[in-house]
């Protein structure tokens, strides 16, 4: 009885898949803010319409370039990593915003370990000091799909309402803001 | 009318600079615009509000003006004077964070006048600041460092060392957490404004003057606050610093991973600074939304813990009745058997408050597989009329930022300020800078601004409800134009919690009809921890009470520590199954343990209290033979033969979105309704109540250790000791 329900609740799960990916819609609205993810593509649509370019016979130029056959990457790192395309983050021990006007990539992070010959941080990840910065987030998405890897966007919510600070408020005679300590 | 001076009018509609946040626009918010001033930044034209500083105007063109003392968040204080600008026809350089625009200025933020100026004030500053950088924790991320590479002097003209010395200022002891180098202060005050505006304990100042000047407590005194830790981050050199981390690491070689906290169910964002394979601190990370850029002590300092006491191997019982490692076969093989032997009805899985998404549904998926609807949460929520059918009875409704534009905030039997120290923050930002009135049924605490103090019965809930209170916080709520009612859900463990609900619901919903503003929500719920809203959206039932009492065989803990499951309440003869990263109450009682990821460790999906979605991302992999919460079930799912249907993260995800597209909107937040349907459910529930509502964590104390993280954590228990000290003390 398990196997029936195992077997049920895959075909359901597989057949919902495209509707779930909804990438149409994320890929039609052109601001990439509101496209979270990578779409993800079904194998039969896409043979279906290699098939139907080559019966036309007609050379189709492919719209996007996947260059990841001749990167040299190891398929591993290009199928099973995942990429976050992200604002860094503003240092909160700093009030500087000079470095984090830009886009960066990084790769999801794998494990490190403390080398014993000097002490330093050893990994086995070649893709771990990846971090390239981009101007906008197109850009990076651009990137990544070129070299094939599974990419996702983290819009920070940094938007704020911002109100004009008065140095009268310190003092002022009836309201709350009026200071205590100096 | 005096009560609402221009300024205020200004401060709110100011509709052109508001961020395009669909939350923050409301019917009546937007009142005629005055007209903007047109000034020149370095020639550069900006149109901004009257009133504007000449800081914050150069900011909107991109131009960040050097300032030690500004900070955006904290009240003006102008004295470090490094914002020196020229302002064309003004004699002097004026101090642009405190100068309001005026029609026409032209600012000039790099010329020769300006350099000079700011070039003196370094001078000065360095003076009297130690050249201690080499062994400052502030080394590599110092504004003082920073800005006088950029506007400093290229030589000293310091000559007085032989005759009179740099200045030198004891160090203060401001508790365990933060720790004082005070020769290094150079008086921007931000602690002191900190202190006093956000923290709301107003215990720091500043005594004697020129050369003797220091900031301090003036007695010794501890920083009794649990938002102390951000008066790190606010000091712009190193003289307060993170006493924990101190020496533990330069911030060039860390690694920082964004990623979210889950010790309180806020879902504050962070950065996880690591370093081979260990999480060295922890940074809020802006969310204007959720944190803003503060964060709590226990989310901040409770790292340590995740090093301590931490299940690193699989274990089973053996003869003699104690927990021997074991390999992951011979667990899982061992938890398979004792799934598969025991009758559906009674198998119970309960999750605990720091469980992931994926490991809930997971967990369901299995337990459902089996043949088991037995899937509890540890916190309890009324499951009697809408019970937990629609979100919006659950939820922190209003959402954390716009508990800032409420007028009146009621809360009942919560303490916010240690159960969500943010939002707490929030509501004391309202209380402040809009005049928004604070009320308060539930025992007196300290929440740290002044309210009405209600009383602590919850029959008063119920007099608002039907409208015969004659309090005159009755009559604020129904005049109020954004009220914000705000519930503890520990209330609803009690007999008398769905009674209470069921009233409050009424009272909010009688509110929300006679708003003007629609889109205003009245009702929400606070949730305890991380976990339980995304277990409810899973469909967890809420509350372990009922399936404890029917006698299980099996019970799986997932991460299940607060105690509420006890060998005790249990027949003699079960087998109790705990996954979790922590070996705390759940591992203590269990006959087989599977080692999980704590937080840091997995790539995982947390609901936080207003029902929005954030994922966690691996900073450091999992200690020892521990894994993914997930990828555990999953494995055991193989082994009793009811695999389940998904083998990677992504396929998880599907189904979660199946379950609940909301559970995978990262960062993002639905609003909810169904309110009137929720009360209409309710109403059969209105009987009489008398009891009293009580918190748990009432003082400073009990905030630093509620969960398996923080109570492994000795920073948290010297906290504890040192509060507890600092009761003792006269001052």
């Amino acid at each position: 009885m398990l196997q029936a329900i195992r077997s049920v609740a895959r075909s359901s799960l597989s057949r919902s898949l495209p509707s779930l990916s909804s990438c149409s819609s994320r890929f039609a609205s052109g601001d990439p803010s509101s496209r979270k993810e990578a779409p993800i593509i079904d194998n039969e649509t896409l043979l279906a319409v290699h098939e139907g370019s080559t019966s036309a016979n007609t050379i189709a130029v492919p719209a996007k370039v996947d260059i990841s056959p001749i990167t040299g990457v190891p398929e591993e790192h290009v199928k099973t990593r995942r990429v976050r395309i992200y604002q860094p983050p503003k240092n909160a021990m700093q009030s500087g915003t000079h470095n984090i006007h830009h886009w960066e990539m990084e790769f999801d992070t794998r494990q490190r370990w403390e080398n014993p010959l000097m002490g330093w941080t050893s990994t086995g990840d070649p893709l771990s000091n990846m971090k390239i910065e981009f101007s906008s987030p197109e850009e990076a998405i651009e990137h990544c799909e070129k070299n094939g890897w599974i990419w996702y966007l983290d819009v920070p919510k940094t938007q704020k309402n911002e109100k004009p600070k008065n140095y009268g408020a310190n003092f002022h005679w009836n309201r709350r803001t009026r200071v205590s300590t100096k | 009318m005096l009560r609402q001076p221009l300024s205020r009018a200004l401060a709110l509609s100011s509709p052109a600079r508001v961020a395009p946040l669909a939350a923050r626009r409301y019917a009546d918010a937007v009142p005629a615009q005055p007209e903007k001033v047109e000034v020149f930044i370095d020639d550069q034209p900006v149109h901004v509000l009257p009133g504007t500083t000449v800081l914050q105007a150069a900011a909107q063109v991109g131009v960040e003006i050097p300032r030690f003392c500004y900070h955006e968040r904290l009240a003006v204080a102008g004295n470090c004077r490094m914002c020196l600008v020229e302002v064309e026809k003004s004699p002097k350089p004026v101090a642009a964070c405190a100068m309001p625009v005026m029609k026409g200025m032209r600012v000039k933020t790099n010329s020769d006048l300006t350099r000079k100026a700011r070039e003196g004030v370094m001078e000065f500053l360095l003076v009297n600041h130690p050249l201690d950088c080499p062994i400052c924790d502030q080394g590599g991320e110092c504004d003082l460092q920073d800005q006088s590479m950029a506007f400093g002097s290229d030589r000293s003209r310091f000559t007085d060392i032989h005759f009179s010395g740099k200045r030198a200022v004891e160090d203060k002891d401001v508790g365990p957490l933060i720790k004082t180098i005070m020769t290094r202060c150079i008086h921007c005050t931000r602690c002191i404004r900190f202190a006093s505006e956000v923290a709301g304990v107003d215990d720091f100042g500043t005594t004697g003057r020129g050369t003797e000047m220091q900031v301090g407590t003036y007695v010794e005194k501890m920083f009794l606050s649990e938002l102390s830790g951000n008066i790190i981050d606010l000091c712009p050199v190193g003289a307060l610093t993170s006493k924990p981390y101190s020496f533990a690491a330069r911030p060039w070689e860390t690694r920082r991973i964004d990623s979210v906290d889950v010790l309180d169910p806020l879902g504050s964002n962070i950065v996880v600074a690591t370093r081979t394979n260990e999480v060295l601190r922890i940074l809020p990370r802006t969310n204007e939304e959720i944190n803003e850029e503060w964060l709590s002590d226990k989310s901040r300092f409770a790292c340590d813990g995740l090093k301590r006491q931490r299940l690193v191997t699989p274990m089973l019982k053996d003869s003699r009745g104690n927990l021997a490692p074991v390999e992951w076969e011979d667990a899982v093989v061992a938890a398979a058997r004792a799934l598969r032997d025991c009758p559906p009805d009674k198998l119970l899985a309960v999750a605990g408050g720091l469980a992931d998404a994926e490991a809930l549904v997971a967990l369901k998926d299995l337990l459902n597989r089996l043949g088991s609807e037995h899937v509890c949460t540890e916190h309890y929520f009324p499951t009697q009329g809408a019970g937990t059918d629609l979100r919006s009875s659950y939820l922190l409704n209003t959402k954390i930022a716009n508990v800032e534009d409420a007028d009146f905030v009621l809360l009942i039997g919560t303490n916010t300020r240690f159960e969500a120290p943010l939002l707490n923050a929030r509501i004391r930002k309202a209380f402040i800078h809009k005049e928004t009135d604070v009320a308060l049924v539930g025992p007196k605490v300290d929440l740290t601004y002044e309210y009405t103090h209600v009383g602590d019965s919850a029959s008063i809930v119920k007099d608002f409800a039907s409208g015969t209170s004659s309090h005159e916080v009755m009559k604020r709520l129904q005049q109020a134009k954004r009220p914000v009612v705000i519930l503890g859900a520990d209330q609803l463990k009690s007999e008398e919690g769905p009674a209470l609900l069921a009233y409050t619901q009424e009272l909010a919903h009688k509110l929300q009809e006679n708003l003007q503003d629609k889109e205003w929500k009245v009702l929400n719920v606070l949730q305890r921890t991380a976990s339980q809203v995304a277990a409810l959206d899973i469909g967890y039932q809420p509350g372990v009470g009922q399936a404890l009492a029917a006698g299980p065989k099996v019970v799986y803990l997932l991460g299940a520590d607060s105690g509420v499951v006890t060998r005790e309440s249990l027949p003699e003869d079960v087998t109790i199954i705990y996954q979790g990263h922590h070996g705390d109450v759940g591992a203590s009682i269990a006959d087989i343990v599977l080692p999980g990821a704590a937080y840091t460790e997995k790539r995982a999906t947390y609901v936080n209290a207003e029902g929005r979605a954030q994922q966690t991302l691996v900073a450091v992999s999992p200690p020892g033979k521990a894994r993914e919460d997930w990828k555990i079930i999953r494995a055991l799912s193989e082994v009793l033969g009811a695999g389940l249907p998904y083998d990677t993260l992504d396929e998880v995800r599907d189904r979660l979105s199946q379950v609940s597209p909301a559970l995978v909107a990262y960062g993002d937040v639905q609003p909810n309704n169904y309110f009137a349907q929720a009360r209409a459910l309710a109403q059969s529930l209105q009987k009489p109540v008398s009891g009293k509502l009580d918190v748990q964590l009432k003082q400073l104390e009990d905030f630093f250790m509620t969960d398996a993280i923080s109570r492994a954590s000795p920073t948290m228990a010297k906290c504890v000791q040192a509060v507890l000290k600092q009761k003792n003390s006269p001052y």
